[in-house]
């Protein structure tokens, strides 16, 4: 007799929490929502009481959703090496098939359902609650909120629907996926209006019967042609590669102590999406604050500094490269070699500013180009200590396991304090400089310096802090 | 009279309730297969941990190729090779490039040769080009206990080496391993597997909850076979623990343990 769905959804959504609860911090993973839920409330009474737009806040809030879904989406369908990477050596039940008599597809079905349901629950839940702000402060009535949830709940499953769909055709061909990414991009832009009226946020704007049926059937209906259209991919792989190691290690010199800087750069530069990846998830941040940018005038009456802004908030995404160049190694790894944890945190140092510094100039320089040249200066000279600072806090606070920031909700929190206390000084800052440049440029760089020597302090300490814990047996 | 290769002294170890290693005494001469005997959770790999200076003992002393790896970590590692039970490969580099790797952290001047003929040894020479991430488990192995012999280390710290390894490897590796410690060199082996153990170790000690119980050469043993003497030490201890069971009681530990 086979397996029935409703106890692999159940064990699955189990595996799920166990491997949650039991990475990130045990029982304290339990507050991550409760975490959320402040993080997203105190935005929301941020804005209300900045007198933003509420109509724009919630259509913010349904997109944010569909991203959240599009990432969910994919989690699926990634390999099992791509997994490890992330998780460490972990068996789930979804690759039961190679054992057990369960069907690849079904499994894959009962894994994404598994991720919605508990997705929805864990991070959707929790910024709609974060919303009520927006009673208080704003005009929104109480009676919106279950409605509120229910279309926010149904764009996160247009964003796993929608994805679904592009993972599952870019296994057949590329360029269909690439045109239809293309295609739903220029939709958006070109005809708002049609977009809006097709989505889980028309429905919550404007509820009428055909918005409910096509809010619920569309990604229904585009997640089934992604699982037609997905073909396992079953092959052995051995994928072979000319010797750069050792070229690249001589071309770097001294700054590479004991061959770790090379390793770290050929691990981000050879997994999956290269060195683009870097790229493409600032231009995210890039793109989402350049857009606030042209927006926000029209929402609150205020227009900050574009050049301080983008240093700002791109300092902060940076910190997702120190996320790639730890993703592939642990504590546990050096352990074998005679290196100190003070070494390889240099060389992840190195390849940090090796990385995030170009990328980080090559957006401010975009954002000069776009908004004007009058703040470049600050913001270069403010991105490039503040980048330093995100790198200590999150190598003290979170070691080379950056991951658990995530979901460990102590962690999370002590990475999100240590970071705003820089941050929002900045970002008061750069609403306050068209009022007095220059004043304004010296405090934010003044406070952007001792900042960065803050986080040299934190990465110089970070070494000892992670070998003790190492060495001691209390790390995973 | 020698220095001993390896040598500890009331080594004590916890993790939160489980006590992973009890007062530990161990003394190994340099050329000696020493064959690290006992079952799940018995203290082995916390052993191999505290030895090569990867973890802290709660208390008791150390010494390793002269050194204390409590105090010197890094210099006990510069000394010693070390295979990691579950270990892995960097994902990203190539075989040949993983051996740079090693032989940038080690030191170590010209690595071709040696990388060559452990290739041929144990047949991965046409895996040297292929990233370490598109490896079957049998290939990682061997590219990690090359990567623990490679700078010729006085002592070698080997945790469970002939996993997933076919037969024919199997056979050459252990044949290496005795050369190895007959050239004068020190051969630590910790395994679940007592024929591996009782075919090449010169000397074999059984541990079990953290204590080393029995130690003896298993040439020496005559009529008794290494497997009974194996389990009638356990199974004498385990009914001093708790006498209802006799060798059926579950051993678990946390998995940093292992």
């Amino acid at each position: 007799m086979a397996v029935s769905v409703p106890y692999l959804f159940e064990e699955m959504l189990r595996e799920e929490w166990r491997m949650h609860s039991r990475r990130f911090g045990g029982r304290r993973f339990a507050l991550f929502p409760a975490f959320l839920t402040l993080i997203a409330a105190g935005t929301a009474a941020f804005f209300a009481v900045a007198g933003a737009s509420e109509r724009s806040l919630l259509a913010g809030l349904h997109i944010v959703t569909a991203l959240v879904g599009l990432q969910v989406g994919s989690i699926g369908f990634v390999g099992r090496e791509a997994l490890k990477d992330l998780l460490g050596d972990t068996t789930l039940l979804i690759y039961s098939a190679r054992t057990l008599p369960v069907e690849e597809r079904r499994l894959l079905f009962i894994f994404v359902l598994k991720d919605v349901v508990y997705y929805a629950g864990l991070f959707i839940a929790p910024l709609v609650v974060g919303a009520v702000p927006l009673v208080v402060l704003g005009d929104l009535a109480v009676s919106a909120l279950p409605r509120l949830l229910a279309t926010a709940w149904l764009a996160f499953g247009y964003g796993v629907g929608l994805s679904l769909l592009l993972v599952g055709l870019a296994t057949r061909t590329r360029l269909a996926t690439a045109a239809l990414v293309v295609s739903l991009l220029a939709g958006g832009v070109l005809r708002p209006d049609l977009a809006a009226a097709v989505t889980p946020y028309g429905l919550f704007a404007d509820p009428s019967l055909a918005r409910v049926v096509a809010s619920v059937a569309v990604p229904v209906a585009v997640g089934a042609v992604g699982f037609a259209l997905f073909e396992f991919d079953r092959r052995t792989p051995a994928r072979s590669v000319a010797d750069q190691y050792r070229s690249l290690h001589d071309r770097l010199g001294t700054l590479d102590e004991y061959g770790l800087l090379a390793k770290s750069l050929l691990d981000v530069a050879r997994s999956a999406g290269g060195l683009w990846k870097l790229l493409f998830s600032q231009g995210i941040v890039f793109g989402v604050v350049a857009v606030l940018l042209g927006y926000l005038p029209s929402v609150v009456p205020v227009r900050p500094s574009p050049g301080l802004t983008l240093a700002a908030v791109l300092s902060l995404g940076a910190f997702t490269t120190y996320n790639w160049l730890c993703q592939y190694e642990d504590a546990a790894f050096f352990g074998t070699y005679p290196v100190e944890l003070g070494s390889v945190f240099r060389a992840k140092l190195i390849g940090y500013l090796l990385l995030a510094v170009p990328t980080g100039l090559f957006y401010l320089a975009l954002g000069a180009a776009v908004f004007g040249l009058g703040s470049l200066a600050v913001g270069v000279a403010v991105y490039l200590p503040v980048s330093l600072y995100v790198f200590g806090v999150t190598a003290y606070i979170a070691g080379l396991q950056p991951t658990e920031l995530l979901f460990d909700t102590p962690v999370f929190a002590a990475f999100t304090a240590a970071t705003m206390l820089v941050l929002l000084p900045l970002v008061v800052l750069a609403i306050a400089y068209p009022l007095a440049p220059t004043l304004v440029a010296g405090l934010a760089v003044g406070i952007a310096l001792l900042a960065g020597a803050g986080g040299y302090g934190l990465y110089r300490r970070a070494g000892q802090r992670w070998t003790a814990r190492a060495r001691s047996g209390t790390l995973d | 009279m020698t220095e001993s290769a390896i040598e500890a002294e009331g080594l004590s170890k916890r993790y939160g309730e489980v006590t992973a290693l009890d007062s530990l005494d161990l003394s190994v001469p340099p050329g000696e297969l020493y064959g690290f005997l006992g079952p799940n959770g018995a203290g082995k790999s916390t052993t191999i941990n505290v030895l090569t200076g990867q973890l802290v003992p709660d208390s008791g002393t150390a010494r390793v190729a002269g050194v204390d790896p409590v105090a010197e970590p890094v210099c006990a590692r510069e000394r010693v090779g070390i295979l990691p039970e579950n270990g892995r490969p960097p994902s990203y580099l190539t075989v040949r490039e993983y051996f740079d790797f090693v032989a940038e952290a080690r030191e170590l001047d010209s690595i071709a040769d040696r990388v060559e003929r452990w290739a041929d040894r144990l047949a991965f020479t046409s895996k040297l080009d292929t990233l370490c991430t598109d490896l079957s488990q049998g290939e990682r192995q061997k590219v990690l206990i090359t990567q623990a012999f490679l700078h010729e280390p006085a002592i070698v710290f080997i945790d469970e080496p002939l996993t997933n390894l076919d037969p024919i490897i199997q056979e050459r590796a252990k044949r290496f391993f005795r050369t190895y410690a007959e050239d004068g060199n020190t051969v630590f082996l910790s395994t679940h597997f007592i024929a591996t153990a009782g075919d090449l170790c010169t000397r074999v000690g059984v541990v079990n909850r953290g204590r080393l119980l029995d130690e003896f050469d298993p040439r020496e043993l005559g009529e008794e076979t290494l497997l009974d003497r194996f389990f009638a030490t356990v199974d004498a201890d385990s009914v001093a623990v708790d006498p209802a069971t006799p060798g059926e009681k579950e051993v678990t530990e946390p998995t940093a343990e292992e």
